[in-house]
């Protein structure tokens, strides 16, 4: 069963308040306004000094789990909500690879899920671990693993900024997944690809807020139905960091508590592309939200090129 | 349900419908008037996102703060169930 078996995470101590934003991304007083008292957008973390290299090396740098064990890494996937992040052909992704001497391994990116690419590569990782050990597998021979990365740099307008809704953060997470691991196992995954929100085909943005929140919802029930579980069941939610207010109404159409989905870094660090699932789960073990054997959900959404809505249930 | 039903200071909700009227037209840039029993996103075409531009525009001119946080916009079908809804769930702000 595919586990999470250790998770980093970088958030630059650099933040920028959204008034600062304004002039650069030509926010209107309103949109300011917007995102500060309903999307709880308060501020972001920004990394000026350092390149998308650096700051998937910060977050690297910070996995013990991996020190030792690189020649167990077979597969490193970069998790991405932009389709591009550099002038070809520059590609952080293998620097990063060669520079943790991971240069044996597979290294390929998953960004056709924007936002929820993330949930998406942990499901890819643990199903190619798992389909080599169906394959065969030397006799005494550690376990093989994957590193999952994630973070990018906000540096174009459209990777700073969606549309009155959210405000991209700069950061990274590093977290190492294996088939059979015993920690975090991976209950469920559900995902919803919604083709026909693409508004590059003329999908209507007010059909997609009206339907957003009741086809996340619907989704993370699917995630829930296939582990066998009720939303009762479920200790925390790890939200993406899209804005406070959907999270906020999710919890209204759920009937779950707010308190016990982890909304913490969304002021102060904001949409984290595809690393936020990874920095709520950190959060949530700092604050003690989870305890052995408590069952939890991640949840995201990816917008751009259609939308996808996919959760994931986890067992810590 | 009427605004007496639920509770509601009947003159405040009153107060709070005509300042969404007055928003609601010039936001959208209607040459006729807004009114009550309009549909907020049939009639309107009101998205989650303009929804909540109406609201902030709604606390800065009453001075208000709405607790969106417990608002469920399925039940916000009309302008007038908008207004019973911050009538009945703000406070100054």
């Amino acid at each position: 069963m595919t586990a999470l078996e250790a998770v980093s995470v970088y958030l630059p101590p650099v933040r920028i308040p959204v008034e600062t934003l304004a002039g650069p991304l030509g926010l209107s007083g309103m949109q300011v306004k917007l995102f500060r008292r309903f999307h709880g957008l308060r501020e972001v973390g920004r990394d000026p000094d350092a390149s998308l290299y650096d700051l998937l090396m910060k977050a690297a740098a910070g996995l013990d789990a991996l020190r030792g064990q690189e020649h167990r890494v077979r597969y490193v996937l970069y998790a991405r909500t932009m389709p591009v992040v550099g002038p070809y052909p520059v590609n952080p992704l293998h620097e990063v690879c060669r520079a943790l001497g991971l240069g044996h391994a597979l290294a390929f990116t998953v960004t056709h899920q924007s936002c929820a690419s993330g949930l998406l590569a942990i499901d890819v990782a643990g199903r190619l671990l798992a389909g080599d050990a169906a394959g065969g597998q030397q006799h005494g021979q550690a376990e093989p693993l994957a590193l999952i990365l994630a973070g990018e740099k906000a540096f174009t307008r459209e990777a700073q900024v969606f549309a009155d809704t959210t405000i991209f953060g700069e950061g990274a997470s590093a977290c190492l997944v294996s088939a059979f691991g015993a920690r975090d196992r991976m209950l469920a995954y559900a995902a919803s690809v919604r083709g026909d929100f693409d508004s590059d085909t003329g999908a209507n943005d007010a059909r997609l807020q009206r339907e957003y929140r009741p086809s996340l919802a619907g989704v993370m029930q699917r995630a829930l139905d296939e582990a066998g579980l009720t939303l009762g069941d479920i200790s925390v939610v790890l939200p993406h960091n899209v804005n406070l207010v959907t999270w906020q109404r999710m919890c209204v159409l759920l009937n779950f508590p707010r308190e016990r989905v982890v909304l913490d870094n969304i002021p102060t660090s904001g949409h984290v592309f595809c690393a936020d699932v990874f920095a709520n789960y950190q959060t949530a073990c700092e604050r003690g939200l989870l305890q052995p054997g408590d069952r939890y959900l991640a949840a995201a959404v990816g917008a751009g090129g259609g939308a996808t809505f996919a959760a994931m249930v986890f067992e810590h | 349900m009427t605004a007496q039903d639920a509770g509601l200071d009947g003159e405040f909700r009153q107060q709070v419908l005509d300042t969404m009227t007055t928003v609601l037209t010039r936001l959208l840039d209607r040459t006729e008037p807004v009114t009550e029993d309009m549909r907020l996103m049939e009639e309107l075409g009101l998205s989650s996102t303009f929804g909540l531009e109406l609201l902030l525009e709604v606390e800065d001119q009453l001075m208000i703060l709405i607790d969106v946080e417990v608002m469920d916009p399925d039940q916000m079908k009309t302008v007038g169930d908008m207004a019973t809804f911050v009538a009945g769930h703000s406070r100054p702000g």
